[in-house]
């Protein structure tokens, strides 16, 4: 399903400020498979994602999204096979317009209809089916202003909208990392409600190695721009925190100060 | 203030309510402070009145009016995207240069209309007051275009333009080409701005080349005094509630132009909108800080 080949991106080329983000990531992902994607900082885990949604051009190597070479297509003509949530639950969405407005955003993320209106009783009920799931009541507040609720609804709303239109891949940006321990539980398992009920091909970055074990079929580590490691099917399963975190300190070459690493053992 | 003045007050509130509107659509939905109205509604006026002088139809004469104001627009548009000037700046330069292309398209500072036809001329057969009459007519218009943009700003369309100046990132991830948007967005501010223009001409019976001066103020003032009066998310009340702003602002002003104890004279016009301008922004600010310095007193005691 998506597909790269030696892809670079190189940030500022050229200038003294310089900076290979991706240095040739190889890498095929299935359909349907869900990927974790895991790293330090720096280590170009937002940028593989932001290079495959298109907001980030590649500066080498190709992407495609199963036969469609997309490399030189921007975000916005990637939206047909791409949906996203976004680290930050105000980037996902509008705060100065509404619940029912946003959602209607999302629903033409596909096919926009122009000059007629575009919110209607039958999207409302869609909206409100759709909100039901989260249980937080919000079925009851389509006219509420975004602005107005939490963090956690927003990034819940977020994830709702990403899958208003059917997409085959969705990519999550450390979509959890902002929420308290509770509501990313509720986020995380709508997540996995949506992925299996649409048959998503998933990538999702996190600083969580107990996420990034628990949920999905594989886990990649990038660091400096490259995949180091990519673990799958049974050997995955052997996988304990502990063994990644040794794979951590050995591509990092300081074992010691790891244990001080608050976003390493996170979970 | 005669009944004249209270009409004529209505008058160019309603026309400055265009105005508004198109500075609503700019500052408001797109996120992008657009100064190239005070060109635009002198070029929808220059061109409107050339033609008209020159015998073409007067709603012809209107209509290549807001064809020269999205022109307009879309310029400063094509310098903000193309090559990354500042917006701001973008609507200056362009601003500018309509100035000097204004006073081309007229060929001399000023033009007349005293004699002319114009948009009014087929309902004056209708036998109402002339004074009447023009209030109806830039009533209807002012409606009739706010209906219009309202409509406009709930369809997907106008989802899409509110989404690009509220959340770029957020656009783009739904498939929303944001450069298109701003394009769209300038064009439709402006060439409403020159309607109001061109409608200002007519009514008033003249074009002139400095009377585009201060339009961005003024359309600021009425989006501004709207807002803080009726606050509201609903497309259909922000529409109207720029255009009652335009008529309250035009009122205040003719007031203190007439109140004698003031000694206020028509010269003074500039510093009374500034005045207003800034109180209208103050206030809901004020209020916030009353309210929260009392909540505190009371979290005291």
């Amino acid at each position: 399903m998506i597909r790269c080949e030696n892809l670079r991106v190189t940030f500022n080329p050229g200038l003294p400020t310089e900076k290979k983000a991706l240095r040739g990531v190889d890498l095929v992902i299935p359909e349907g498979e869900f990927v974790t994607v895991i790293g330090s900082n720096g280590a170009g885990k937002s940028t593989l994602l932001n290079a495959i949604a298109g907001d980030i051009p590649a500066s080498g190597g190709t992407i495609l999204f199963g036969d469609k070479d997309v490399t030189k297509l921007p975000a916005t003509g990637r939206t047909r096979d791409v949906a996203r949530v976004f680290q930050d639950p105000l980037a996902g969405t509008c705060g100065n317009m509404t619940v029912e407005e946003n959602m209607a955003l999302a629903y033409g993320r596909v096919e926009r209809g122009n000059l007629s209106f575009a919110l209607n009783d039958r999207l409302r009920e869609i909206f409100r089916t759709q909100l039901k799931r989260l249980n937080l009541g919000l079925e009851n507040r389509l006219d509420a202003e975004m602005g107005l609720l939490s963090g956690g609804q927003r990034q819940s709303i977020s994830l709702l909208m990403s899958a208003l239109q059917p997409s085959k891949i969705l990519l999550l940006d450390e979509h959890t990392a902002a929420l308290d321990p509770k509501t990313a539980a509720l986020v995380m398992d709508i997540t996995s409600q949506i992925v299996a009920e649409k048959k998503l091909t998933v990538m999702m970055v996190t600083h969580s190695m107990r996420q990034a074990l628990d949920y999905g079929t594989r886990t990649l580590m990038l660091h400096e721009g490259k995949v180091i490691f990519d673990l799958s099917g049974e050997e995955r399963r052997q996988y304990q925190v502990k063994d990644l975190l040794a794979l951590f300190a050995k591509a990092r070459g300081d074992g010691e100060e790891l244990d001080d690493d608050k976003l390493l053992l996170g979970s | 203030m005669s009944l004249f003045a209270f009409m004529g007050t209505l008058e160019i509130g309603l026309v400055y309510g265009l105005v508004a509107i198109g500075v609503y659509l700019t500052f408001r939905v797109l996120d992008f402070p657009d100064l190239t109205v005070d060109g635009s509604f002198t070029l929808g006026a220059a061109v409107a009145a050339s033609m008209i002088v020159t015998g073409f139809n007067p709603y012809l004469a209107t209509g290549c009016a807001a064809l020269a104001g999205a022109m307009a627009g879309m310029c400063t548009a094509w310098l903000n995207l193309r090559f990354n000037i500042l917006h701001l700046l973008a609507s200056i330069l362009t601003m500018t240069a309509l100035y000097t292309i204004n006073l081309r398209i007229m060929g001399k500072p000023n033009v007349a209309l005293i004699m002319e036809p114009t948009v009014l001329s087929p309902f004056e057969a209708l036998g109402i007051p002339a004074m009447y009459l023009k209030v109806i007519f830039v009533g209807i218009c002012a409606l009739l275009f706010g209906l219009l943009i309202a409509f406009f700003l709930q369809t997907q369309y106008g989802l899409a333009m509110r989404a690009t100046g509220a959340n770029k990132r957020m656009a783009q991830a739904n498939g929303i080409v944001i450069k298109e948007k701003i394009y769209a967005g300038l064009a439709l501010s402006n060439a409403l701005v020159a309607v109001a223009g061109a409608l200002f001409a007519q009514t008033n019976g003249f074009a002139d080349s400095t009377m585009g001066i201060g339009t961005i103020v003024v359309g600021l003032a009425a989006v501004i005094v709207g807002e803080s009066l009726i606050g509201t998310r609903n497309m259909w009340l922000i529409v109207f509630s720029c255009i009652i702003g335009s008529l309250l602002y035009r009122l205040a002003v003719s007031m203190a132009l007439n109140a004698d104890f003031l000694g206020f004279t028509a010269s003074d016009l500039n510093l009374i909108t500034a005045a207003l301008v800034a109180i209208a922004l103050v206030l809901p600010q004020l209020r916030r800080e009353w309210k929260a310095r009392q909540a505190a007193r009371e979290a005291q005691s």
